[in-house]
């Protein structure tokens, strides 16, 4: 499954509690939204790390890297490059 | 007083200071109180009269300030609500306590079309923005329309100290919500206390991350409301670098927080490199925070002052605090009472406990609240002749400081929330294939508490279903981390769970895998 897809499911499965998935676009901001809290985005980290097989340094726990699901997904794809 | 006197009273003496501020955005006393009157007089153009109830759905806000103060301009009761919440919560809600109107952000629009058959209360919506799919007998008014435009004199209305000035959910032991009903009295009396004992002065600035909608959030807000200070709120603690920018460049002299706040800020963020020239104290409530956690917060920000407070939406907030020069001698302990609270610990018949001796902390004062909105019954279960029955055990020692011991009820408390188990253990009674279950909080390194639900299944569980289940019916907060299948369930003679034992079975477990 591409990077994306499983960002998408994971977020539809967690956050979204039963609201539509179409609401959900890839470059919406996931804290504007309401769709994720302070726990909601360690919960996110701790999925990437174990997913993706890396470690989520502190200072990139900041929106650039983690508030949609294209910024998601660019910065997985950077970390995992390096 | 009357808490929207607390605005006034600010307008007048400091009209052009700031008295919020969010994302570079600045409201004045001045303009927060023309914009609080406009609103009122919409909202009395909408027909609300003193007493009706009034929700307010929206995250913490310049926008919800207005409507706080606006609500309370028109003489009816604010019910704030905790915008993370399932529909079946705002529909248990809103339905309990009967409102005339909603004032609802963009966000929660969505909320209003799933909510509205259940509530044959609802006249009005003022919204920030249009949606297709408000119902038509619903009359909309438009959040800018009613905050720039209309009337900004202070609408007439008359108002006691007595009168409820606002109703904040909290879960109840029995898993049906419970509206703490709240007067103008009560607010007054745990504001000017908390600023007392704080020493909070109109140069204070503090920074708000906690929602408004809870009590604690609440607090922050009136207490700055009260003393002439300024709210920098910022819903952005996901990021807690970016609040700890903002804490630097909005130069705040205050932080509060609950334990996982201080337990993210200390493993999840850059603290180290910052040096909070203007921080004067920051406070800590919402459940124990640990020792340990509690002296690397000491390291970390050695010239801080630390106050250590203990409460209950009941008593509007604030019940006891520790003063910061006693943090290290008295560790662990939640303080004396604050001014104008008398606590005393009894015994299960009545008698004050001696020094060492663990009972109930009972609570009495002007902060206590009213009672539970429309619910007598639980009422009478906690407000008693002697005052507030808080559920919480606890010792004193020899020099009067309290020690909480234990909490009666069985409420979790994780993250910034409070839970109650018997609510989640309704929704997964409602899955065909559960017999009966048991959630409990096991100890979590940030949030306090996390949840764990043990299942006594029927057959096969799937168990994507029952997450589904959940979601549909639970807010985020509130579905377990984790279930462990059981054959049955520990319980007592009387066919209570044994949740202790559950607890002690979950350590283990952790231990040995």
């Amino acid at each position: 499954m591409e990077i994306a897809q499983q960002i998408n499911n994971f977020i539809i499965d967690n956050f979204m509690m039963g609201r539509s998935p179409e609401e959900l676009t890839e470059d919406d901001s996931l804290l504007e939204k309401g769709i994720i809290d302070s726990t909601g985005v360690l919960e996110l980290v701790s999925f990437i790390e174990e997913t993706y097989g890396f470690t989520v340094e502190d200072d990139e726990l900041v929106p650039e890297n983690l508030d949609s699901v294209n910024k998601l997904v660019n910065y997985i794809n950077r970390k995992r490059q390096h | 007083m009357l808490v929207h006197h607390f605005l006034e009273e600010n307008a007048e003496r400091f009209p052009y200071k700031d008295a919020a501020i969010q994302l570079g955005g600045r409201i004045s006393y001045l303009e927060l109180e023309a914009a609080a009157n406009r609103l009122a007089n919409t909202l009395i153009d909408l027909g609300i009269k003193s007493g009706d109830r009034v929700g307010i759905l929206m995250e913490s806000s310049i926008k919800y300030i207005i409507a706080y103060f606006g609500i309370l301009k028109a003489g009816a009761i604010v019910v704030g609500l905790n915008t993370q919440s399932a529909i079946r919560n705002f529909r248990n809600t809103l339905r309990d306590c009967q409102v005339s109107g909603l004032i609802i952000n963009k966000n929660m629009a969505h909320i209003v079309k799933e909510i509205y058959a259940a509530l044959p209360s609802l006249n009005f919506v003022v919204s920030e923005s249009s949606y297709s799919h408000f119902p038509k007998d619903v009359e909309v008014v438009f959040l800018l329309d009613a905050q720039l435009k209309g009337d900004p004199s202070r609408p007439a209305v008359a108002i006691k100290e007595d009168d409820i000035a606002q109703i904040i959910y909290t879960s109840g032991t029995t898993g049906s919500p419970k509206g703490v009903s709240l007067s103008h009295k009560n607010l007054y009396a745990n504001t000017s206390s908390i600023v007392k004992y704080l020493d909070l002065k109109p140069d204070d600035r503090v920074m708000a991350i906690l929602p408004f909608f809870y009590s604690y959030g609440n607090s922050l807000l009136l207490t700055h409301m009260y003393c002439g200070g300024s709210v920098v709120i910022d819903n952005r603690f996901a990021y807690p670098n970016i609040i700890l920018d903002i804490m630097a460049q909005e130069r705040v002299t205050g932080f509060s927080g609950v334990p996982s706040t201080f337990a993210i800020l200390m493993h999840k963020s850059n603290i180290h490199n910052y040096r909070f020239e203007h921080l004067r104290y920051i406070t800590q409530a919402g459940g124990p925070m640990s020792p340990a956690l509690t002296q690397k917060i000491m390291e970390v920000m050695p010239h801080i002052k630390i106050f250590i407070m203990y409460g209950q939406t009941e008593a509007s907030a604030r019940l006891s605090y520790l003063e910061p020069d006693k943090l290290l001698e008295k560790i662990g302990s939640i303080g004396k009472a604050i001014p104008g609270v008398k606590l005393t610990v009894k015994d299960e018949k009545g008698k004050v406990c001696r020094p060492g001796e663990v009972g109930e902390i009972i609570a009495s004062g002007d902060n206590i609240m009213v009672g539970y909105w429309n619910q007598p019954e639980e009422t009478k279960k906690v407000l008693k002749e002697d005052g507030l029955h808080t559920g919480d055990l606890a010792k004193t020692d020899e020099d009067g400081y309290l020690y909480i011991v234990s909490r009666r009820s069985d409420m979790i408390k994780s993250g910034a929330h409070r839970i109650s188990p018997k609510e989640i253990e309704e929704v997964l009674a409602e899955f065909p294939s559960i017999i009966e279950s048991a959630v409990i909080g096991v100890p979590d390194k940030i949030l306090g508490e996390s949840l764990v639900a043990f299942i006594v299944p029927n057959g096969k569980i799937d168990t994507k279903e029952l997450k589904k289940h959940l979601r549909l019916n639970l807010a985020v907060f509130k579905i377990p981390r984790e279930f462990i299948q059981v054959k049955s369930l520990p319980k007592t003679s009387s066919g209570k769970i044994k949740r202790f034992e559950l607890v002690e079975k979950y350590k283990m477990k952790a231990k040995t895998s």
